[in-house]
């Protein structure tokens, strides 16, 4: 775990890997190695650098992409199926073309059991309501890396709107994230969404209390 | 009259000016003010020139911003597809390098005067020169090599290639990132920019370790600079914190003016950079929509005090957003012609 860590920091993917595979050949299981190596191992590493205010969006992205490559690869070997924890959809607002924070928290919900469908970049509003009801999702993620695209009508405010009038809010919240929300910690509430995310390790836990609230 | 030049010049000079220079960073704000649509704005240089010579003198700054959008470099290197917003700025909206093999086929404009929207750019830059008169400086923006392909490949293959990928491609893309920012320095220049602003987000320490910044990030900056020379440029965070990257930018760069984020220690970066480096301190820009005028004035009178004790000081936003209020930006003016007087240390003839 230590090796494992240390190769996080230091954002060498090759080692991590290595790492992880050495762990199956000596008989660790799929799950195991999940949800005992690679789920606290990101969790650790991202808690760890948040103490010491040296969080870096670079050991964010290998950690997440590390996750979701090896639970990718190792769900199909679990003995039974894994609980799923929530179905999510997610993608940038409208008129964003910034991938990369979506990217982070996919991975990390991915590792932690959620099932997501990625609707990519510069997504319309409408476009997350229908993707949420054909794919029966509790919540709804909407990424944004301007102020402007945080803030737009065609943003998250509009997804609010489209599940009020079609009565979803009881069946379908709203999560939001990125820069602007870190510069402007009430800016969630203004746009209309019922909680964000600081960080993309924050993502999981926050989602799973949504989920909650739908499935009371 | 004191002008922002004579405060820059004090500054530069280990002087203490009549007041903090404040640098306003109003972009798209000068559509609105010429009553025109971002995309009719960018279109042309002195639409752009007359609306930032309008917004400086309506709110009182220091500085001209000689800057269109980031993304016009990216169109430099052949993006086809600008998006155009009606409040915020354009978008990259098609990637240059979409595969690894569109790496060894990038190539650089022969001359930068080629593209009609760099063209106007630096026609905007020669105007405002001439119109400044040698009374306020004029900003040229340029993206850092380290940060520039992020904007021809997006950010998470980027990532991927500086962390996991080919190291030979890498050096290769780099390369011609760094001759095309180098270039562009030089012209910009050329066009009668007096300072040069050195965007670096992914050099930042939001991006990068410590470490990955010294293995990855510096050799770049020295060498994006190397042939332009680093006199008058002010390496930019990009939004990003750069505190922990300070010391090795001073050690190796022959940098002397650096632009914190608003969640940066100023007192932290004048004790890393020693007395002699400007700085510039942020005020979170993104809060200034709708922070209350009190809310505002007591923000700028706590960066100021930090900002006046740390000494060399300079008074800046990050890129403000396009739906702050007018009255929220005369808010911070005010107050930050206020707390920004040194007093009896200088002179203090005319605040505009």
């Amino acid at each position: 775990m230590e090796a494992y860590l240390k190769s996080l920091f230091d954002t060498d993917k090759a080692t991590a890997l290595r790492i992880v595979q050495e762990a199956l050949d000596n008989g660790l299981t799929p799950e195991s190695v999940i949800f005992d190596v690679v789920v606290p191992g990101m969790e650790q590493m991202i808690g760890g650098m948040i103490s010491d205010n040296l969080v870096t969006l670079s050991q964010h992205f290998l950690a997440s992409q590390i996750a979701e490559e090896v639970t990718d690869r190792l769900i199909p070997l679990f003995a039974s199926a894994p609980a799923i924890q929530g179905t999510v959809v997610i993608g940038t607002s409208f008129g964003d073309f910034h991938g990369l924070g979506k990217k982070i928290v996919t991975g990390c919900l991915r590792a932690r059991m959620f099932k997501i469908t990625d609707l990519g970049i510069n997504v319309a509003p409408e476009r997350f309501v229908e993707a949420a009801l054909e794919t029966g999702a509790e919540v709804i993620g909407v990424s944004s890396m301007m102020v402007h695209t945080a803030t737009s009508d065609r943003g998250p405010k509009k997804v609010r709107q489209l599940l009020r009038d079609q009565g979803l809010e009881q069946k379908i919240r709203l999560i939001v994230g990125g820069a602007p929300y870190r510069f402007h910690e009430n800016l969630y509430r203004e746009v209309g969404a019922d909680a964000w995310a600081d960080t993309a390790a924050n993502a999981p836990a926050a989602i799973a209390a949504l989920v909650k609230e739908v499935r009371q | 009259m004191t002008t922002g030049m004579d405060r820059f010049a004090a500054l530069l000079t280990g002087k203490t000016p009549d007041r903090v220079p404040i640098v306003c960073n109003l972009l798209d704000q000068g559509a609105k003010e010429m009553g025109v649509s971002l995309k009719e704005y960018y279109s042309r240089g002195d639409l752009v020139a007359e609306g930032q010579l309008r917004m400086r003198e309506k709110y009182g700054y220091d500085t001209l911003l000689g800057m269109f959008y980031s993304a016009l470099e990216a169109e430099a290197l052949g993006c086809r597809n600008i998006i155009y917003a009606d409040d915020g700025p354009p978008n990259v909206g098609h990637l240059v390098i979409g595969s690894t093999g569109d790496i060894k086929k990038l190539c650089l404009p022969e001359d930068l005067g080629d593209n009609p929207r760099f063209r106007e750019m630096t026609a905007c830059i020669g105007l405002l020169k001439r119109e400044s008169a040698g009374r306020w400086p004029v900003l040229g923006v340029v993206t850092a090599s380290f940060s520039l392909p992020a904007m021809l490949m997006g950010i998470g293959p980027y990532m991927d290639l500086f962390l996991n990928g080919d190291t030979k491609l890498l050096d290769h893309l780099l390369t011609l990132c760094s001759q095309f920012c180098s270039r562009q320095i030089i012209a910009l220049r050329e066009a009668g920019a007096d300072l040069i602003v050195y965007v670096n987000p992914v050099a930042s320490a939001t991006f990068i370790t410590t470490s990955k910044f010294r293995e990855l990030a510096l050799p770049w900056v020295i060498r994006d600079l190397e042939h332009p020379g680093p006199a008058g440029v002010i390496f930019f965070n990009g939004g990003g914190k750069i505190n922990p990257i300070l010391a090795d930018l001073k050690r190796h760069t022959g940098l002397g003016a650096f632009y914190l984020n608003p969640f940066d220690d100023i007192a932290e970066a004048r004790s890393t950079l020693g007395p002699d480096a400007l700085i510039a301190g942020a005020i979170n820009d993104i809060r200034l929509i709708d922070w209350s005028p009190p809310e505002i004035d007591r923000e700028v009178e706590r960066l100021m005090q930090i900002g006046k004790q740390a000494g060399g000081f300079i008074f800046g936003t990050l890129l403000m957003p396009f739906s702050i209020p007018e009255s929220n930006i005369r808010a911070m003016m005010s107050a930050a012609v206020r707390y920004g007087n040194y007093g009896s240390e200088g002179s203090c003839a005319n605040q505009n």
